[in-house]
């Protein structure tokens, strides 16, 4: 079986991790995550009739306590970058965060979703005026870990675009 | 000859001059000689081209042809394509071709590929189950070990706090160390490349194992600031340590339970090393794809082992032959006791068949219990008698007696005596099945017991004693007839009152009775008459008148026929008094005469 290694990045409380719980079932704690940085769950899915093993590296967000640990993105096949509609502070870092992954490790596929659509009506920023997404081409997905909506879309697409 | 292809030039064609040259004056049609020497000019150009055409096209139509061009190059086709790195689509078009092949020859027959696979398939297996087997008699050998001691109730209560089993919280307590789970990580991505466990082990998904391994590895690289090539070697959680090796490519996990060896080490570094040696490509290709690392875990394999604790198997053997002696002792025990209730159960069954009126037809062991089976005679001894008073103990076992009539001359004698039930004074004895009847007895009796003795089983033959013979016993009840007789008097006087008259006539007839008897036995008698008084009167006048009643009853005697040779008279006076004279009845019974028998020549 293929095996993946997808990290989820993102700002902080953007949603990631509940991203991950909607979409698997975590068997570690998740006081892992706030420890080492990392939480890593894993979910099977079937792309094109190969099924492929995607381990969720899900790597905590930057906040004004702890930076990102670089290092955990090493050997990835993809990413899911996760901002939050009603906070538009998340776009920016979401940009930061791609421009510095294609540093690190280079042009890797990779899903833009943005989380919270389940609160659309606070939404600070629609991604399809927004002027810094324009150009860019990027695979936009909203999500709602809340009601599911999205998740298993996002995870689905990005395995796709992973096997090319 | 066959006709040219249709797409090839007219060879005359090659003959026409260049344009620019001058052109001669149309030539007149051909004759038919032209058209033989074209004809002619044709096979002599193109003879050699058109026959190696044809042979090509008989080439190209022969799938035999075809097939020998194939088959000499095929082998160099492959090896070129594996060179191009067309491994992975070569094998993709030869495996179902394979496959097919495989089931085919296992279908058509078995053996052949049994045949083939045998070399590899034997050792493997025998391996395997030797290993299964060394593992399981090691955890049994503990287990046994640890359940009999003092510790071993120790670990099942803490097995029963826990909610452990006790073989696990067994295995703990005694293991030096155990290598649980081996894990090979690609150092990148984090992946698990191979993974193996020991049995029994509780294990969570590799991939996520792996994973964190490789971002706690990070976080300390991060933290530390230490370079990429240098990592974790060894970490702690509880019980369990994670010895680490590092390799350029893959990472080298082994999860181990208590203290291992530092070869353990050793080992780790040589499989990573071979590792990385057998798969050095495919390390470092790797983008997911485990399945080149399939047989990785054979190598992996090198890495699990465990030890026990030397001094809790010393005294666990110390147990088990303390054990094995004690169940020896037990076994020896018990067979000991059993012996010896078999031993009694024997002496008993003997006591029975020396008993009269027993026969023993079986006796052994049935379900537990020592089963008699036999005989009894309905007059033999009471069983419970005979049991009570061997030393078995009777609920051990069960009887089944039969009834039957035994033919022990004892049993038979007293089944004679129950049936004929003989007089007192009659003696019966049985020797050899012959009854003999001896004493004394009435007629009646002895008619009886001749008539019955012989029913009586075990009885063939009846012998009385001469006294029991009717000639005897015709005498003896007519003498006892005559003797018992008692003519009574009035006070002092000697004459016979009328009714007395009438008992001697009675006495009379006894008397020729008496004799009748007595010529059967070829003897002759005497009748003594006695005359009695009672004790009033002077002594010398009861003689006289004793005297006169005894010569009296003679007289009338013989009156009545009875001759007088045969008769004395006699008179006692009060010398032999027939009753004690306390009433007077008494001395009116004492006024009398009596009889007495005897031979006439003794």
């Amino acid at each position: 079986m293929l095996q993946k290694k997808v990290c989820m990045l993102g700002s902080f409380a953007v949603g990631k991790t509940s991203l991950v719980r909607r979409y698997v079932e975590g068997i570690f704690s998740e006081t892992y995550l706030t420890t080492v940085g990392v939480k890593i769950d894993k979910k099977n899915v079937q792309v094109d009739g190969k099924e492929v093993s995607m381990v969720l590296w899900d790597i905590y967000g930057e906040d004004d306590f702890q930076k990102m640990r670089w290092s955990h993105l090493r050997g990835a096949s993809g990413y899911l970058l996760v901002a939050d509609g009603t906070r538009k502070a998340t776009l920016d870092k979401a940009l930061e965060l791609e421009r510095r992954v294609r540093e690190e490790a280079g042009a890797i596929p990779f899903i833009f979703v943005i989380n919270k659509c389940d609160l659309l009506q606070d939404w600070e920023f629609d991604p399809t005026q927004a002027p810094e997404l324009a150009g860019k081409n990027w695979s936009v997905l909203r999500s709602s870990a809340k009601t599911g909506e999205g998740v298993e879309e996002a995870f689905s697409l990005l395995a796709r675009k992973m096997l090319g | 000859m066959g006709m040219a292809p249709k797409s090839s030039r007219d060879p005359l064609e090659f003959r026409k001059p260049p344009e620019n040259l001058s052109v001669p004056e149309p030539e007149p049609p051909p004759r038919e000689d032209d058209e033989q020497l074209y004809q002619e000019l044709r096979e002599l150009i193109l003879a050699p081209e058109q026959q190696a055409l044809k042979q090509l096209h008989q080439r190209v139509d022969d799938p035999a042809s075809r097939t020998e061009d194939v088959g000499s190059v095929v082998a160099e086709a492959i090896q070129l394509r594996r060179k191009q790195g067309g491994d992975e689509a070569l094998s993709a078009a030869l495996t179902p071709t394979i496959e097919t092949a495989l089931r085919e020859s296992v279908r058509k027959d078995p053996g052949t590929l049994a045949d083939a696979l045998f070399p590899v398939m034997g050792p493997a297996i025998r391996r395997s189950i030797l290993e299964t087997l060394r593992s399981f008699l090691e955890s049994f050998n503990q287990v046994l070990d640890q359940s009999l001691s003092l510790k071993g109730l120790q670990w099942r209560i803490e097995a029963l706090r826990t909610g452990r089993t006790f073989t696990e919280v067994a295995l703990l307590h005694s293991l030096v160390f155990r290598v649980e789970q081996v894990f090979l990580i690609h150092k990148k991505t984090g992946l698990p490349l191979g993974h193996i466990s020991a049995p029994s082990v509780a294990m969570q998904d590799p991939s996520l194992v792996s994973g964190m391994l490789s971002a706690i590895q990070d976080f300390v690289r991060d933290s530390f600031h230490t370079p990429r090539e240098q990592g974790i070697n060894r970490m702690n959680v509880g019980d369990l340590d994670v010895w680490i090796e590092q390799g350029p490519y893959a990472i080298l996990a082994c999860v181990v339970r208590g203290i291992a060896p530092r070869d353990l080490r050793d080992r780790m570094a040589e499989a990573l090393e071979n590792i990385h040696r057998d798969y050095s490509a495919q390390l470092e290709a790797f983008a997911g794809d485990s399945s080149p690392f399939a047989k990785v875990n054979q190598e992996l394999g090198r890495c699990l082992g465990l030890r026990y604790r030397e001094e809790a198997q010393a005294r666990g053997f110390g147990f088990v032959y303390a054990t094995a002696a004690l169940i020896f002792l037990l076994a020896a025990g018990g067979i000991v006791w059993r012996a010896v209730q078999y031993s009694r159960w024997e002496r008993l069954v003997n006591a029975f068949r020396e008993q009269p009126g027993y026969v023993i037809t079986s006796f052994g062991r049935e379900g537990g219990k020592f089963v008699v089976r036999g005989m009894r005679d309905p007059l033999a001894g009471d069983p419970v008698a005979i049991i009570n008073s061997s030393n078995v103990n009777p609920s051990a076992g069960v009887f089944y007696w039969g009834g039957y009539y035994a033919l022990d001359d004892s049993m038979v004698e007293q089944r004679a005596v129950a049936l004929l039930v003989p007089p007192t004074g009659t003696k019966l004895a049985v020797k050899d099945g012959v009854l003999e009847v001896s004493g004394t007895a009435s007629a009646s009796w002895v008619k009886e017991a001749r008539a019955k003795a012989l029913l009586v089983p075990g009885i063939r033959s009846v012998q009385f004693a001469p006294e029991l013979e009717p000639v005897h016993l015709a005498f003896a009840e007519a003498k006892a007839a005559v003797e018992k007789s008692v003519i009574r008097f009035p006070l002092d006087s000697a004459t016979l009152s009328s009714s007395e008259r009438v008992s001697v006539r009675e006495v009379a007839h006894n008397v020729q009775a008496l004799v009748e008897a007595a010529r059967a036995l070829d003897q002759d008698i005497s009748v003594e008459v006695v005359g009695h008084t009672d004790s009033t009167g002077a002594e010398t006048s009861n003689l006289t008148l004793s005297r006169q009643r005894a010569d009296r009853i003679v007289r009338e005697l013989g009156q009545n026929g009875v001759a007088g040779r045969l008769l004395r008279a006699r008179g006692v006076g009060v010398a032999q008094p027939l009753r004690n004279e306390n009433t007077e009845s008494d001395r009116g019974f004492n006024r009398s005469v009596t009889f007495r028998v005897t031979w006439a020549n003794p």
